[in-house]
């Protein structure tokens, strides 16, 4: 990679138009291993654990906005019974402690204020600098120093529906991380690629609400993943709400649709996918949201929003073994195994490796980039020209 | 410029003559900007190499395609060889149709003598009456007619318990080396009064859930953990039938009400298995659970599967202090304990085969143990090759992911148990089951190695915008500057050629 990086380098040093034709073929690639892995055995519905990985990528205060759809979320799944020890929160900044909050502690993503978000009982994993695009990576492969607390890991298995909820400024197949850096679509297609190479799922929920959220899952490649964006290539993603008191926008348009239809979803509902994305007006959010489901061997109208917004609805009732069974032994037996009380475990936060990568130019439009491309084109022409005419 | 006319003699100063003018000085700081630019070439080199170290492929590979077989040797203790010809075509055609149950096991059956020096086999003594077993050893009525095929399938159902229809729901939990266990007792609202306030939970493990730990000692370590609440409201409200409250199949499924109760510690990052009691309030008493068909079920308790086991119980008469009543803690980690052997995956009897009383000193039998030994080697023993192949694959797939010596440590030290599993797996069950457990331990930890993470992708644009105004705004003028003193240095020549 690094030496075709450096011939890259010095051959687009010395003529620039070159890049344009050679971004293409990660693609190829991509759908080679679609097309090997689509073979493989999928595992059907049953999963024994539910996990949701929430993320707010995005700080400041006029991105009120993005926390409050990732806790819009945390309190849906909440509320629907994932536990705590299975929902991974990420939030960028904390606004509910901020100084222009003019309701401190509090969040809300309605202008009524109906409902505290930031109510009494929450547990945010990953606050402020830690959520880095590193720190997400390593949640999803495992990948953590063993210091890492229990409340920090994703610890699913083979038989784990995992729901993961991405929010923030994206743009086509990026998403920014607290303004200096940027996870790829690549980067969470390996992602999940590792995780199913490690049996870390049974299947995954991916959503996401950002500008050009559907080039986000485009590169997926990795089989039993259901895809959902708010909105397609060059189109933004609108917010929903302004409440004025807070003086900023409070939720995402898509967020707030799809939250709007859980909120009528209970524990033991069986509403589908199918239903929830009927429910969702491109109008009335002012983008086209997309849906990926060749990964997926299920149709939507077999998915229950419980298989990923919900604890697992699976019991079995087993009998009682009689009273006086004899098959129960009574030998006192010396104590040999550690026991313990329930002790708090007090996590400390880790100090976050933080990655310093910062880039010029976030504008992507393909107009943009044309022109760029045409006008460094022309630069590198009149300097060459220029030194060439003065001999 | 030698080759210039000379200066006419008005000009003060002649600029080639200037010390800093001087070709040789020019010409020696653009060669000091290249020389250092090729120079430091090596260093940026490996300042920003990843270290990947080579993974042995081969070995993976070979190790990963092998299958294991264990073998199960079954000593027939009778001088009729006929019979034992019998049962031994028998057991080949049960193996031969049912090929996937049977996976992974190489059953055979020999004669007493021929088991004389083997270790870790079953014998199969005549006896006339309902067969029982007793250690390794199943007494059973080999004289009676059809005795052969019922032989059979009672072997079938002692050695390969394991079938998709004894484990529906997928109950038994995954392996781990470590488990905790959690023991709850949770009071809906002790306000309401006869809450119960505490419980003799020592005294109940030491009764009924050590011996099963002790038992497993082999396969896991368990950690205990014990808590009593007093209020753990649920999240719905049962159905109240006459003189009874009652929860709904439906209902049942959400019954654990997480966003309230806290059932564990997060002291550690192994799996939990929870045991929980919970005492209904006493404005909802007695609590049953209602079957599919609106029944109610003889039964208060159930199991989440591979999360744990669930007890509802109304205390039948409360101490002074509150305390559980013996009888009852009896009864409920009696339960437990079946719960619990349920979740790890200890088999059951077939209802056909009882244990003789000298074999009830343990809490389950060999034959139990060693369906359980052979599960989960044969489980790890998959999970370690999957897991070595996925690693292998990703290392090559991904050209940014680096390896460290602590990864390919791991990967090899993996490889080598599993080579070990393959060698020992002839001669003790128990020593096949250590090795592959911790080459699977090995091969996962490699796997999550916080180390083995890759570089993020960066598309090749995003490249050509970092480097591009660093290495073209210096880069182009040290070139030209290069072209140009190569220039004058051969038209100086060529001038110096013409004058000689």
């Amino acid at each position: 990679m690094r030496l075709s990086f450096f011939l890259h380098l010095v051959i687009g040093i010395l003529s620039w138009s070159w890049a344009a034709a050679s971004t293409d073929s990660q693609e190829q690639i991509v759908k080679d291993f679609f097309d090997k892995n689509s073979n493989s055995n999928n595992e059907g519905s049953t999963h024994t654990n539910n996990w949701a990985v929430l993320v707010c990528a995005s700080r400041y205060w006029f991105n009120y906005r993005h926390m409050a759809n990732a806790l819009g979320m945390y309190r849906t799944v909440k509320r629907l019974g994932i536990p705590d020890s299975n929902i991974i929160l990420m939030l960028a900044d904390d606004v509910s402690c901020n100084q222009r909050n003019k309701f401190p502690g509090s969040v809300y993503f309605t202008p009524d204020r109906g409902v505290d978000l930031y109510g009494d009982n929450i547990e945010v994993d990953y606050r402020g600098y830690e959520v880095t695009v590193e720190n997400f990576i390593r949640v999803l492969t495992g990948r953590m120093e063993p210091s890492v607390p229990r409340s920090k890991r994703l610890l699913t298995d083979e038989r784990s529906n995992v729901f993961v909820y991405m929010t923030g400024h994206g743009g086509n197949e990026f998403l920014k991380f607290q303004d200096n850096e940027e996870i790829s679509a690549f980067d969470i297609a390996d992602a999940f690629e590792q995780m199913y190479q490690k049996k870390r799922y049974n299947e995954i929920f991916f959503m996401i609400d950002t500008c050009q959220a559907n080039t986000m899952y485009s590169k997926f490649y990795s089989p039993n993943i259901l895809a959902t964006g708010s909105s397609e290539l060059g189109e933004s993603s609108y917010s929903h709400a302004n409440d004025h008191d807070i003086g900023v926008a409070v939720i995402d348009a898509y967020t707030h649709y799809v939250l709007e239809y859980m909120e009528n979803v209970n524990k033991t509902s069986h509403a589908s996918m199918q239903q929830l994305f009927s429910y969702i007006d491109p109008v009335k959010i002012n983008s086209h949201f997309g849906v990926r489901t060749d990964l997926f061997t299920r149709s939507l109208d077999n998915i229950r929003l419980t298989d990923f917004f919900g604890g697992v609805a699976q019991a079995e009732i087993v009998s009682r073994p009689e009273t006086d069974n004899t098959n129960i032994n009574r030998i006192e037996e010396e104590e040999v195994l550690s026991e313990r009380n329930i002790t708090e475990a007090h996590s400390r936060p880790r100090l976050p490796n933080q990655q310093t990568i910062s880039w010029w130019s976030y504008a992507t439009s393909p107009q943009y980039k044309q022109l760029r491309i045409w006008s460094s084109l022309v630069m590198l022409g009149g300097l060459i020209g220029l030194v060439f005419s003065r001999k | 410029m030698d080759s210039s006319p000379q200066p006419p003699p008005t000009s003060p100063r002649d600029p080639s003559k200037l010390f800093h003018q001087k070709d040789s000085l020019r010409r020696s700081i653009v060669a000091v900007y290249w020389t250092v630019i090729v120079l430091s070439i090596p260093l940026w080199w490996t300042t920003t190499s990843i270290q990947r170290l080579s993974l042995p492929f081969n070995g993976v590979r070979e190790q990963a395609y092998r299958t294991l077989e264990l073998p199960i040797s079954i000593c027939l203790d009778t001088t009729d060889s006929t019979f034992r010809k019998e049962v031994a075509d028998l057991l080949a055609r049960k193996v031969a149709e049912n090929s996937s149950r049977w996976a992974g096991t190489a059953p055979s059956v020999k004669s007493i003598t021929e088991c004389a020096g083997t270790n870790d086999f079953y014998t199969i003594k005549n006896h006339n009456s309902s067969p029982y077993i007793d250690g390794r050893q199943l007494y059973f009525p080999l004289e009676e007619p059809n005795a052969s095929s019922q032989l059979v399938d009672a072997l079938a159902s002692l050695l390969v318990p394991y079938t998709t229809s004894a484990d529906p729901d997928r109950r038994v939990a995954q392996y781990s080396s470590r488990y905790r266990l959690a023991f709850s007792l949770l009071n809906e609202d002790a306000t309401t009064g006869d809450g119960v306030m505490r419980w003799k939970v020592q005294e109940g493990l030491r009764a009924h859930i050590k011996p099963i730990l002790k038992r497993l000692h082999a396969l896991h370590n368990f950690t205990i953990e014990s808590q009593v609440q007093f209020h753990a409201p649920l999240a719905f409200s049962p159905r109240q039938i006459e003189e009874v409250y009652a929860i709904s199949p439906e209902d049942l499924t959400v019954f654990i009400n997480s966003a309230e109760w806290t059932l564990s510690s997060s002291s550690s990052n192994d799996p939990v298995l929870h045991l929980v009691l919970f005492i209904p309030s006493s404005t909802r008493r007695p609590l049953h659970i209602l079957t599919k068909d609106e029944s109610i079920s003889p039964s208060n308790a159930f199991i989440r599967p591979q999360w744990g086991g669930i007890i509802i119980h109304t205390p039948t008469s409360l101490t002074s202090t509150n305390e559980l009543p013996s009888k009852d803690l009896d009864i409920i980690f009696a339960t437990f304990a079946s719960q619990l052997l349920g979740l790890l995956g200890v088999p059951q009897l077939p209802s056909t085969v009882q244990r003789a009383p000298s074999d009830l000193k343990a809490s389950f039998s060999d034959w139990q143990l060693d369906a359980l030994l052979r599960r989960r080697t044969l489980e790890n023993a998959a999970g370690s090759q999957d897991t070595l192949l996925s690693i292998v694959k990703l290392v090559n797939q991904l050209e940014g992911m680096p390896v460290h010596e602590d990864v390919r440590d791991d990967v090899e030290n993996a490889l080598s148990f599993l080579t070990k599993m393959y060698d020992t797996s002839h001669s003790s069950l128990r020593q096949t089951f250590e090795f592959s457990a911790r080459s699977f331990n090995l091969a996962s930890r490699a796997f999550s190695n916080p180390g083995l993470l890759a570089l993020l992708y960066f598309p090749t644009e995003h490249k050509y915008a970092v480097y591009t105004p660093l290495f073209a705004t210096s880069g182009l003028p040290l070139f030209f500057a290069a072209l140009r003193e190569v220039k004058r240095w051969k038209e100086s020549r060529l001038a110096k050629h013409k004058k000689a």
